[in-house]
């Protein structure tokens, strides 16, 4: 049976119009980041520049500043590349290696997880204050690399796939666990770690909360907080919008780079656990 | 002695449902005095794997989350010795009609979010769910709301709900209407960031639901389609039941996203305003514990936060079981 082309037009339609209506605000986005002053505030708004500005983005360069941007980049590979190192290994123990207590520690981990993390926000900023890491990077990083709950049952999950025989293989070939998680279990994990970073990386790279709260002054601010004030209306006021605009696709273009590449990896990981942790 | 039997059977059933099969017996290191040896030296690799990982876990968030506990019985203002009130913190924060307002600011995100998210997810996911040609690459702009951080979209949206040149109220001026000043509106404020936060959520919510759909055979729905079945009870009648499972899910983790995503949203595009009409009880939490500097009662919110939640979830999980009890 096949379906009637007048339900597949339609059907169609209705695809490409809510699609092009869900991107919108992002075209919005890139559109306005080229406009002069006087387009972007014009009456009726125009949807595509009538002359492209590009000195909005040396503009906005110079508003956001190189050690914020690069702060970006610390912040969101700092913790994909910690957690990767702690919960690769854990991972693994937890789905291959048989020792007492590894269901409890299952049950340990899996606890918080639908715990929204603006719930220990308070006590999380006391412990790392307590700890002397408030305004600096390992302030920043640490206490949302300790977060490892995602990153472990995602790797146990994927780990326990793993053939058994392969590991008993490498037994046979008196390779200890430390070998068989280096030259077994890793280089095997490549979808895993792929769904896992692609995930992670968005959502640091997203952060706001924690970034503001553990970073106070510009030395160690991220992309956006010193985006924030810009959607107050007070804050508007003192960057120009053009220029705003511009500032947040220069914070939008490594996330949308990577979301396009790793598309299928990140559908897979959240599929794969249910939730993206966020 | 029977409980520790229990436990260690339950292990080994979860262990051969989690590998798909019983374990070979080759992985089995031996009996007697031989396996008890390989056991402690496993453990011992175990341990080392494990302990940096859960170090951290338990630095940043299991003592996090004790402490959360205790500091709701001390009155602290971060620099002074913290001194023990008992619960003197949960009545203030009981009958401050602040945090009733911010209560009932929660729960009005919740109302107008929440279902709206998973009903319009559902059909976007049905909707975009066919091997039609090309949809594959249209798809892609229904994910797009997934790059854009809050603060991106907060940015972007203040300006899309500009009351003179804001693309919202010039559409809105196509069929005749004049449109508020939404964010400086305090009956507008409100709805307007839930829509925001609706449009953010709707990719993950898409992205479950279109999993859940490819699992359902195609045999069922070629029969319902012999049987004569129209679109609209296609969809209503086996999809949507089909779902259920994820449904669940979904409400779940929407419940939690609208308990807590106005927290940032509004921090950033209205700073709870205006006249508070945007402090959801996160903001509110924020506010008490960082701005007034009262450590103590923002835990004491937190708690109170955070029953909310188990208390949500356990409502969602009778569902579920009256749900399969009835089915």
């Amino acid at each position: 049976m096949k379906p009637s082309t007048a339900v597949t037009v339609t059907r169609y339609t209705a695809i490409l119009v809510i699609g092009l209506a869900m991107g919108l605000p992002l075209f919005y986005l890139f559109s306005s980041s080229l406009m002069t002053p006087q387009d972007v505030s014009a009456y009726p708004p125009h949807l595509v520049p009538p002359e492209f500005r590009w000195a909005n983005f040396t503009d906005a360069y110079d508003f956001l500043g190189a050690r914020t941007i690069a702060n970006s980049f610390i912040y969101s590979f700092g913790i994909v590349i910690l957690q990767l190192c702690i919960a690769l290994p854990a991972g693994f123990a937890l789905a291959k290696v048989r020792f007492r207590g590894s269901r409890a520690l299952l049950v340990f981990f899996a606890i918080p997880m639908f715990l929204p993390n603006n719930v220990v926000l308070v006590p999380l900023y006391v412990v790392t204050n307590e700890l002397g890491l408030i305004g600096s990077y390992a302030g920043l990083i640490l206490p949302i690399v300790g977060r490892t709950a995602f990153a472990t049952l995602l790797f146990r999950q994927f780990f326990l796939t793993l053939p058994d025989g392969l590991i008993d293989a490498a037994k046979l070939d008196r390779a200890g666990w430390f070998r068989i998680v280096r030259h077994v279990a890793v280089p095997l994990s490549g979808p895993a770690v792929a769904a896992y970073a692609s995930i992670t990386f968005l959502n640091s790279w997203n952060d706001f909360i924690w970034p503001l709260v553990a970073a106070p002054g510009d030395d160690y601010r991220v992309m956006t907080v010193a985006l924030a004030p810009l959607a107050y209306q007070e804050g508007l006021s003192n960057v120009p919008p053009n220029v705003g605009m511009a500032a947040a696709v220069i914070s939008v273009i490594p996330v949308l780079l990577v979301f396009v590449f790793t598309q299928r990896w990140y559908i897979q990981g959240v599929v794969g656990t249910g939730t993206d942790n966020t | 002695m029977r409980t520790k039997s229990a436990e260690a059977k339950t292990g080994r059933e979860g262990r051969a449902a989690d590998t798909g099969g019983p374990r070979p017996r080759s992985a089995d290191p031996g009996r007697g005095p031989a396996r008890r040896r390989f056991i402690s030296r496993d453990g011992t690799a175990a341990a080392v794997m494990i302990a940096p990982n859960a170090i951290m876990y338990l630095l940043f968030v299991i003592i996090p989350a004790l402490a959360g506990v205790a500091l709701s019985f001390y009155e602290w203002n971060l620099f002074d010795d913290p001194v023990f009130v008992g619960l003197a913190n949960y009545q203030d924060v009981l009958t401050d009609d602040d945090a009733w307002a911010a209560m009932v600011n929660t729960i009005e995100f919740m109302v107008l979010g929440v279902l709206p998210t998973v009903l319009v997810g559902f059909v976007l996911a049905v909707l975009v769910n066919t091997r039609m040609r090309g949809v594959g690459t249209v798809r892609v702009l229904y994910f797009v709301p997934l790059v854009v951080s809050t603060a991106v979209a907060s940015v972007l949206w203040s300006w899309l709900y500009q009351p003179q040149s804001g693309i919202f109220n010039y559409l809105l001026s196509l069929v005749g209407i004049d449109g508020p000043a939404w964010l400086a509106n305090t009956s507008w404020a409100l709805p307007a960031l839930t829509l925001m936060i609706i449009w953010m959520s709707l990719p993950l919510v898409i992205i479950l639901y279109l999993a859940a759909l490819q699992r359902i055979p195609d045999e069922i729905m070629e029969a319902a389609k012999i049987d004569g079945a129209g679109a609209w009870r296609r969809v209503w009648q086996i999809i949507w039941p089909n779902v259920s499972a994820m449904t669940l899910l979904v409400l779940a983790l929407q419940v939690l996203n609208f308990l807590s995503a106005p927290f940032e949203t509004a921090l950033i595009m209205t700073q709870g305003g205006p006249i508070d009409s945007t402090t959801a009880l996160s903001l509110y939490i924020y506010r008490v514990a960082f701005e007034q500097g009262e450590i103590g009662a923002g835990s004491a919110l937190s708690m109170i936060q955070f029953l909310l939640i188990v208390l949500l979830a356990g409502g969602l999980r009778l569902i579920h079981r009256v749900r399969v009890r009835g089915a």
